[in-house]
């Protein structure tokens, strides 16, 4: 006992510091991609307010800016209702109820605080659970890919940035729809990598590069970037690097893409397999 | 006794809301993000006793982790660099030794003395920080890249800040 005694004063702050140690690991593996979902609801109340009041002033700063990005998105808009409208002038509609043909849902959120100088880059968007913010919906600048939402609290959420070594997507090529997966190597935050396009494809460099759609989370056709570099490597695959349509040094304003039928078509594709 | 601990946190929350408000928004070209808040485990007194120091740097990485967003990292690493604080206090001691309970100061121990005391202690934590933060070694060389850039601008700050302690 003696013994023992003596030996936990003579290691103690070795003691102290293990534990203390322990704790802090224990935190930064117990959670993967997930766990600043979890840190939302105990920190909130402190730094997401402080965070907020530092982004309005900021946002403050950027109106001129967002105001002709905003006059420009509204003519794209006008054009495409007006297009719309005639279309639809010419069929017969026998559907009455409009909702059931409605498949992606579009929110508009601001980004409170953001990142691209880590590894895994989060942002956070000032809208939650309390109004329609829910986990796995997409995250875009107007038609550009910017991320997908890993956790909601009632006014706030988490959105997992493409500039993050977890971050994958199924992307294709625009002018041939051969399709690869999307990532970030974790070096620029204006560049991504391609992988898995076959060797025998044409690829050149300044073709765009889209999503699928095959994740039933971001909508099909959503832009991602130009193709800036394309190296053939020894394996039987390119390795096509991407410049990306997004500058997530001031992202700001993004919508929220819900996608309405994902839960039936993740069901269906769950009772194949 | 009581003047001191009150001085010690007006200059750890200094700290915490000069790293929090305007360093991790510096987002220069994603190598460099200066961690100066690591001073504080700098400058804690050379009497604190070393349970002291652990908690201390454990809250105050704890702290920054709850604003960066990042689960545990900056806790474990400032709480390594508080762990060896003292062996390299030990390391490079004056011929005299550290008088007892002066501040770890340019102002007391010179210039000299004071870099090779932030050095050691930047490297420790910015190496157990970004390494945590990959949490892989693949891309080995561009981690001490960013290692060593990041370091060099964390160095610089806490000089500039300690000269100008110094010279009032």
């Amino acid at each position: 006992m003696r013994n023992l005694l003596n030996f936990l004063l003579k290691y103690n702050n070795l003691i102290v510091f293990l534990i203390l140690e322990g704790i802090a690991l224990y935190w930064l593996t117990a959670g993967n991609s997930y766990h600043n979902s979890r840190m939302v609801k105990a920190t909130q109340a402190v730094t997401r307010g402080m965070e907020e009041r530092i982004s309005n002033v900021r946002s403050y700063l950027n109106l001129r800016e967002i105001n002709s990005d905003l006059a420009s998105e509204n003519n794209a808009l006008l054009n495409r209702l007006e297009r719309f409208t005639r279309q639809e002038d010419l069929k017969v509609i026998t559907e009455k109820d409009t909702l059931l043909r409605q498949q992606y849902q579009y929110t508009s959120a601001r980004v409170i605080n953001n990142s691209v100088n880590k590894q895994k880059n989060f942002f956070t968007i000032n809208k939650g659970s309390l109004q329609g913010i829910k986990v796995d919906m997409a995250v875009t600048t107007g038609k550009e890919v910017a991320g997908v939402i890993v956790g909601c609290s009632d006014n706030f959420s988490i959105a997992i940035s493409l500039l993050n070594l977890d971050f994958r997507l199924s992307a294709r090529i625009k002018s041939n729809g051969y399709f690869g997966s999307l990532s970030w190597d974790g070096r620029n935050y204006r560049h991504a990598v391609l992988n898995e396009i076959p060797q025998h494809i044409n690829v050149s460099i300044g073709d765009t590069i889209e999503t699928t759609g095959y994740s039933a989370i971001f909508p099909e056709g959503m832009l991602i970037g130009t193709v800036s570099d394309l190296k053939k490597s020894g394996s039987d695959f390119y390795k096509i690097t991407i410049e990306l349509f997004t500058d997530f040094k001031k992202l700001q304003h993004v919508n929220i893409i819900g996608n309405m039928r994902r839960t039936e078509q993740l069901k269906l594709e769950n009772q194949l397999q | 006794m009581i003047n001191s601990v009150l001085r010690y946190g007006a200059i750890i929350l200094i700290l915490i809301l000069f790293q929090v408000l305007v360093l991790n928004h510096i987002q220069f070209s994603g190598y460099v993000n200066p961690y100066v808040y690591i001073m504080i485990v700098l400058l804690l007194p050379s009497l604190t006793p070393a349970w002291l120091v652990l908690v201390t740097s454990f809250l105050a990485g704890l702290i920054i982790d709850l604003f960066s967003g990042s689960p545990g990292m900056h806790a474990s690493a400032t709480l390594l660099a508080g762990f060896s604080r003292p062996f390299i206090l030990r390391l490079i001691s004056p011929s005299d030794g550290y008088e007892s309970g002066s501040d770890l100061s340019m102002a007391a121990y010179g210039v000299r003395w004071f870099f090779i005391y932030t050095v050691l202690i930047v490297l420790i934590h910015h190496t157990a920080l970004f390494f945590l933060e990959v949490f892989r070694f693949a891309d080995f060389f561009r981690t001490i890249l960013r290692i060593l850039l990041s370091s060099f601008f964390t160095i610089g700050f806490i000089l500039l800040i300690e000269f100008y302690r110094k010279r009032r």
